[in-house]
């Protein structure tokens, strides 16, 4: 199960599992952030292409209209991911 | 070996990710590495459901540990012969802008496993992949 959460202005939370079927689910969702955004990754358990696909597409979308996403907080696993898909240098990551 | 079959749906992953864990629990090895087996079996799982022509089987998973190498098997029954490592690499250092869509998942198994085998028999896809884990 993942979810999204909204905290402080410019900051959302991504908690538990972005996989393929949740994805699916709730891609329209994060794709609905218009405005610069930090991701905090804090409770975010793991992450597979089909998430960071969408992570990547809003990426593109905000960097398109002016924009900044960055992650943070990444458990050290889903960083791995991240390094594995050659994106821990090109994303925004603190 | 212990083996279970799923349904062809991404609804399925749950029972799958179950699954895996009650395996690693029961091998008594390091529980970080189900989210290794996880990532490896979403993936391939999933390009089986998406581009198994003609599959209407539910595919089967299998998993064996036999110091230090797991082993995790996903077997697509009366299909055309897909092989994902047949997919172009993903070339990691590309800017974000020029990614194509489409084979960072079999880019993540590569990068996770240490040996990936394809093979296609009576009709049947059948991918291993092995990683060795040190205890």
């Amino acid at each position: 199960m993942f979810e999204i959460r909204m905290l402080e202005e410019g900051t959302v939370r991504l908690a538990g599992r972005l996989d393929a079927a949740e994805a699916e689910r709730v891609g329209d969702e994060l794709l609905a952030i218009r405005e610069s955004v930090r991701l905090d990754c804090s409770e975010l358990d793991y992450i597979s292409s089909a998430g960071i696909g969408i992570l990547i597409e809003l990426y593109k979308r905000l960097q398109n209209t002016g924009h900044t996403m960055t992650l943070v907080n990444l458990l050290p696993r889903v960083r791995s991911i991240f390094r594995y898909a050659g994106l821990d240098r090109l994303l925004r990551i603190e | 070996m212990v083996a279970r079959t799923f349904p062809r749906s991404f609804g399925a992953l749950e029972a799958i990710y179950a699954f895996i864990r009650e395996f690693v629990a029961g091998c008594g090895i390091d529980p970080e590495i189900a989210y290794d087996l996880d990532v490896i079996a979403e993936e391939l799982f999933t390009n089986m459901v998406k581009y198994g022509r003609g599959g209407r089987r539910e595919i089967e998973i299998a998993l064996e540990w036999n110091v230090p190498i797991l082993a995790i098997r996903l077997r697509d029954f009366d299909v055309e012969r897909f092989d994902p490592m047949q997919t172009p690499p993903v070339d990691p250092s590309r800017p974000i802008a020029e990614r194509r869509a489409g084979g960072l998942g079999i880019h993540l198994v590569r990068q996770i496993a240490d040996r990936i085998h394809y093979d296609y028999q009576g009709r049947d896809s059948t991918i291993t992949v092995t990683k060795v884990v040190s205890s």
